[in-house]
Parts: structure tokens; C-alpha cells; sequence
């Protein structure tokens, strides 16, 4: 099996972009072995890129159901100091459903804001793959293909409207 | 005939490309570099505003409040019969303030306003720096604030616990989680701009841009967490946003004193927080529009006359919500009630309740209706602020004048602030202060989300007339 390399094609615009993903399928790379970078959220439908997979609304119903937990936890707190009093019950329905939901919505927020980070991994201060240019609104795909492949695909990317093609190097972001 | 025909309706085009910030694209790097340079560029006037405003804070925030924990309650008028005073009113007035943020950034982004998406940020931050004083006054409002950790469950020496059943445990829990989550959601969209501001700084700021940035580049996985999560977000802080002031509400409603006990105080404080809410944030945009570079590109009149309309009906809504408490109670004939209903009106604060109903209903309808108007940043400014007086002076007579009168009248007292004021002034100082530092910091305008609203928005021509139009991006 021949060297994988890696490079990133910089293209100045949307169009040429998709376009280029379909040339790189139709070179033989599997969509696993492309990644789009950008400056604004482009959707998979914009590129005909598969759907991506994201476990944020698990973590979310997760966070969300620990969030009740806790929150049942202190609605029977008075169960551990239980002290009565006259015709009112020790664990009162109404403000009970308070503090359910309270903890219920905080526990669903925290989760889905931890679910970024898992799931994207962040914070992550590792030299990686990336152009400034990306945050200026050029959208970069990176692809590894084989190293004896190079110019090929660098010659169809180009020819697409690719402003350049690099090895992609990590650099400190 | 057909050439000056065709002129004329170049010009229409070309008016609407002027007018709506979404038809008018410039290239993302010009944008950056507008953003940033927004945020670069400080003149003498800034700093010394901002000495200035350091000195209130010191004085009358950190001064005074140390005063008050040295000398005790007793330096503040807060007395029999009006326990709550003017701490409460910052509370409830500053809950109110936040909840503008997340109806711009929620509301109006889970029913697709596009007119929101140059001053999302610009109001969340409104959200989190108005917590941030809603939860000094509680803190000042305890007096001994070095025991605030009893509200906390755990088995002390005299066997006392918190209930947390009681209508002011669930402020605890309403305020934490709303000042968590809308942190978090002023966060989250926040992360793309930290990499494009990370990406074109250089020393500290390239730094704290980059840690703050936690190593985004825009993948297609990072963007579609980042959507993901904002979507959740949306949907799930708009009952948050809803129960907060509901619950602050209740802290009242639950109480049978006269003039409380209403089934309408809750959603009748969410629409009055929304009503300053939305008023504090056309403030803020006006300001932002004149002193910071490159705004007026990005703060349009169209932004104005939107807001403009949206405050309209939250003011009318806030009318029908204020009679309808009104009527109830004054129908009902209890004897205390009406005492205090006359006492709003006549007693020797009942300019305020004229007040009130003056800035907060009749100058908004009278100026809000006429788009001209209300596309004057200065007109709107104006409006901006009287709103924020009235709903002051709402919340003022809601809780010390209203504790006045109670039914018994051997202790009705009229309440008058001490230490109090100097404390209000200090968190109000802190909020701006708060907000002109963050201005310098964090990029006021979500450049991305202007981008993608962008690319959706379009002219198109219909026959002879020129039209926009909105594709759905997701």
C-alpha cells in the first residue's frame, strides 16, 4: 500500500468547492478521507457530502435526565430532616415541579454545552491541519490520497479553481 | 421610456441593497477586518468614560457595599413595613434587562427573524452582564452575605435547612441556571469569531483569542456540534428565560399581602422584562452604532424600525397585562387593596404611577407607530431609555411602595433609600463598564452568522417588481 499523504485545497468560493468533492470521489477517495474546513457552517447537502454524525442530543437527554436526579434529590431533602408540620405535606407537589424543571433544563444545557466539546474535542491547542484564509471565508478541503498520486490530484483540484494546494502541515493555530 | 424605467428600477434594487444589511455582501475578510478594527480602535474619550466609570464602581459598588457589610442593614432604609427596597427593585429590574438577549438570540432565531443576526451578541451580552448585577443586589439585599452558603443542603450544628420548596430557593435555582445557560449560549456562537479574531491578532490578544478559541477551525464536525448545540440551545432557554421571571413573580404572587396576590404577576413581569429588555438593547445599539468604527454597516435603520415594532407590541402587551391586574384587583373590593390602589394613585409618590404609565405606554404609542420614527436611532434611543425610567419606577411601585400599605396600619411607613443609592448607581456603572471593556474584546457583531445570512438572502425579480427573498440554509 502506497504513503497516505495529506493536503489541503483552498478554493475561493462554494461552487468549485462541491465540485471538487465530486472530482475527488470520482478519483477514487472515499468520503471518509475528505474534510471540509470553513469560515461559515456549510450544510452536507450544500457539498452532497454525507450527514454527519453528532452525539450532542444524546448528551443533551443524558444531562437531562441526571438534571432530574438531582433535582428529586432536593425535592426529598426534607425526607432527611423530616419535620412536621400541620396539614402540610413534607414533599409539596406544586413547588416540587419547580425545582424539577429548574434542574431538569440545567443539567440538558450544561450537557449539550459539554457535548461540544466532547465531541469535537475541544479545547484542543495541538498543531493541526488549518489556513488563516479559512476564517476570511475560502473553504479548504483537506484530503489524504497517495503520496505517488500527488500531482494528480493537485493537477485536478487546480484545475477546478483551487487558488493552491499544499501539503497540509500542522501549524500551531 | 424603457431605458428610465429600467434606471428607476435599478435604483429601487440598489435602495434595497442600502437598506437591509442582509442584500448588501461585502467580501468575509473586509468584514473581519471591520470587526476588528471596531474593537482596535479606542480614543481618549473611551478611557476616560472608562476611568470614570471604574471610579463609580469602586466607590459606589465595592465602597459602599463594603460599607454596608461593615456597618449592617441598618445603613440601608430596608425597615418595617418595607423589607424589600430598592436591592429587590435592582434585582427584579436587572433579571428584566436580561431577558433581552435571549429573546433576540432565541426567540427570534427559532422563528428565523433575519434581521437579528448582526446584534445577537450584542444583546446576549446584555443577558450576562444584567445577571451579573441582578445577583450583586440579591447578594447586598442578605446583609451578612458571607453566610449565603446556608441556602446550600448540609447538616449544620443547629439542624437548620433549607427548604427548598420556598418561592426564594427557587430564585436561587431559576437565576443559577439562567445566568449557566445563557453564559453558555453567549459561548457557544462565540467560538468561530474567537478563531477569525485568533487568526488575525498578534501578542496577549493572539493568546487569549486562541485559548478562548479551544482550537476551532470549522470542520464539518465542529459546525455541526457547534449548530447542533446552539438548535438545543434555542428551543431550551426560551422556558428558561420564561420561568425566571415567573418565578420572580411568585416571590410576590405567592404572598397574600394586598397587591400581590395575583394570578397574572408572572407572565405580566415576563412581558414587563421584555419591555426593558427590549428598550436597554436599542439603547446599547444606538451607542454602538455612534462611537464604534464600522458599525454603521452592520446597525442599520432597518435593525431600528424592527426592534422599533417589536417594542410597540410588547408595550401594548405590557398595557393589557398592567389593566388587566388592575381591573381584578380593583373589582374585587378588598378594603387594604383599594387603600393601596389609592395610595399608587394619590399618595405622595403617585407621580410615579402617572409616570409610569406615561413612558411606558402612551410615549412608546404615540412615537413607535411611524417607521421614520422609529428608524431614528436617536428617537428610539430616547424611547429606549424612558421605558427603562417607567419599568424602574413599575418595579419601585411594586415592591417598597406597595409594601407600604398592609393591613396593619399602625406600621405603614413610607420607605426611604440609604445606602441603596449609592449601591444602584455602582451596579448600573458596572454593567457599562462591563460592556465597553467586553467591546474591546470580544467582536460585538457574529460576523459568521451575518456571512450565512448572507449567502441565504437574495433579489429576484417577480414580472416588474423587484422583490427579496430567503432560502432556507439547513
Amino acid at each position: 500500500m502506497a504513503d497516505q499523504i495529506s493536503l489541503l485545497a483552498v478554493f475561493p468560493d462554494l461552487e468549485p468547492a462541491a465540485n471538487a468533492i465530486d472530482t475527488l470521489r470520482s478519483l477514487g477517495l472515499s468520503d471518509e478521507n475528505m474534510n471540509v474546513i470553513s469560515g461559515v457552517p456549510v450544510t452536507e447537502a450544500m457539498l452532497g457530502r454525507p450527514r454527519q454524525w453528532t452525539n450532542v442530543p444524546r448528551l443533551a437527554l443524558g444531562g437531562a435526565g441526571g438534571g432530574f436526579l438531582v433535582g428529586t434529590f432536593l425535592v426529598f431533602t426534607p425526607l432527611l430532616y423530616f419535620v412536621p408540620v400541620g396539614g402540610q405535606p413534607t414533599v409539596p407537589g406544586p413547588p416540587s415541579v419547580v425545582i424539577l424543571f429548574e434542574l431538569t433544563m440545567l443539567g440538558l444545557l450544561i450537557s449539550t454545552f459539554l457535548g461540544v466539546f466532547l465531541d469535537s474535542t475541544f479545547p484542543s491547542y495541538r498543531p493541526m491541519e488549518y489556513v488563516p484564509e479559512i476564517s476570511d471565508g475560502k473553504i479548504g478541503i483537506l484530503y489524504h490520497c497517495p503520496a505517488d498520486k500527488e500531482e494528480k490530484f493537485t493537477k485536478a483540484m487546480t484545475a477546478l479553481g483551487a487558488e493552491r494546494v499544499e501539503l497540509a502541515e500542522e501549524q500551531q493555530l | 421610456m424603457a431605458a428610465t424605467s429600467q434606471h428607476l428600477e435599478l435604483s429601487h434594487e440598489e435602495r434595497l441593497r442600502e437598506q437591509h444589511l442582509m442584500l448588501d455582501p461585502k467580501p468575509r475578510g473586509e468584514m473581519n477586518a471591520m470587526v476588528m478594527e471596531a474593537m482596535h480602535t479606542t480614543s481618549w474619550k473611551f478611557w476616560v468614560m472608562a476611568v470614570l466609570l471604574g471610579g463609580i464602581v469602586l466607590i459606589g459598588l465595592f465602597g459602599a457595599w463594603g460599607y454596608l457589610i461593615a456597618e449592617g442593614l441598618g445603613v440601608a432604609g430596608v425597615n418595617r413595613p418595607s423589607y424589600w427596597g430598592i436591592f429587590l427593585v435592582n434585582t427584579v429590574f436587572w433579571i428584566g434587562i436580561s431577558h433581552a438577549g435571549t429573546f433576540i438570540s432565541a426567540i427570534l432565531r427559532v422563528f428565523k427573524a433575519e434581521f437579528r443576526r448582526p446584534f445577537t451578541r450584542a444583546a446576549e451580552l446584555m443577558t450576562t452582564f444584567g445577571l451579573v448585577q441582578a445577583g450583586f443586589s440579591i447578594f447586598m439585599h442578605m446583609g451578612r452575605v458571607w453566610l449565603a452558603y446556608w441556602l446550600f443542603p448540609y447538616p449544620n450544628e443547629r439542624q437548620l435547612w433549607p427548604n427548598f420548596h420556598s418561592p426564594l430557593s427557587w430564585d436561587l435555582l431559576a437565576i443559577t441556571t439562567y445566568l449557566l445557560a445563557s453564559t453558555m449560549y453567549l459561548f457557544l456562537p462565540l467560538i468561530p469569531d474567537m478563531a477569525m479574531a485568533r487568526d488575525r491578532s498578534t501578542g496577549w490578544r493572539k493568546n487569549a483569542y486562541k485559548i478562548l478559541a479551544l482550537g476551532f477551525r470549522g470542520t464539518e464536525g465542529e459546525w455541526t456540534h457547534l449548530r447542533t448545540a446552539m438548535s438545543i440551545f434555542a428551543f431550551a432557554i426560551i422556558p428558561v428565560m420564561f420561568s425566571v421571571h415567573t418565578i420572580v413573580a411568585w416571590d410576590f404572587a405567592a404572598a397574600t399581602r394586598p397587591g400581590w396576590s395575583s394570578t397574572i404577576f408572572g407572565p405580566y413581569f415576563v412581558v414587563g422584562a421584555l419591555h426593558s429588555g427590549m428598550g436597554a438593547v436599542i439603547m446599547v445599539l444606538a451607542i454602538v452604532r455612534a462611537t464604534m468604527k464600522n458599525m454603521k454597516y452592520f446597525i442599520r435603520p432597518e435593525h431600528f424600525d424592527a426592534i422599533g415594532k417589536l417594542m410597540l407590541i410588547i408595550s401594548m402587551t405590557w398595557a393589557y397585562f398592567f389593566f388587566n391586574d388592575y381591573i381584578v384587583q380593583w373589582y374585587g373590593g378588598d378594603r387594604w387593596t383599594k387603600e393601596l390602589l389609592h395610595w399608587h394613585e394619590a399618595g405622595p409618590m403617585g407621580w410615579m404611577w402617572f409616570l409610569m404609565l406615561i413612558v411606558n405606554v402612551a410615549i412608546p404609542w404615540l412615537v413607535l407607530w411611524n417607521k421614520k420614527w422609529r428608524s431614528t436611532p436617536w428617537v428610539v434611543f430616547v424611547v429606549g431609555l424612558l421605558i427603562n425610567v417607567g419599568m424602574y419606577i413599575e418595579r419601585y411601585i411594586i415592591i417598597p411602595i406597595s409594601l407600604t400599605i398592609n393591613r396593619q396600619p399602625f406600621t405603614w411607613r413610607l420607605y426611604k433609600p440609604g445606602i441603596e443609592i449609592p449601591l444602584s448607581i455602582g451596579t448600573l456603572a458596572f454593567f457599562i463598564l462591563l460592556y465597553m471593556l467586553a467591546s474591546k474584546f470580544i467582536p460585538l457583531v457574529p460576523v459568521w452568522e451575518v456571512q450565512e445570512g448572507q449567502m441565504a438572502h437574495s433579489v429576484k425579480k417577480f414580472g416588474r417588481e423587484t422583490v427579496v427573498t430567503v432560502s432556507e440554509l439547513d
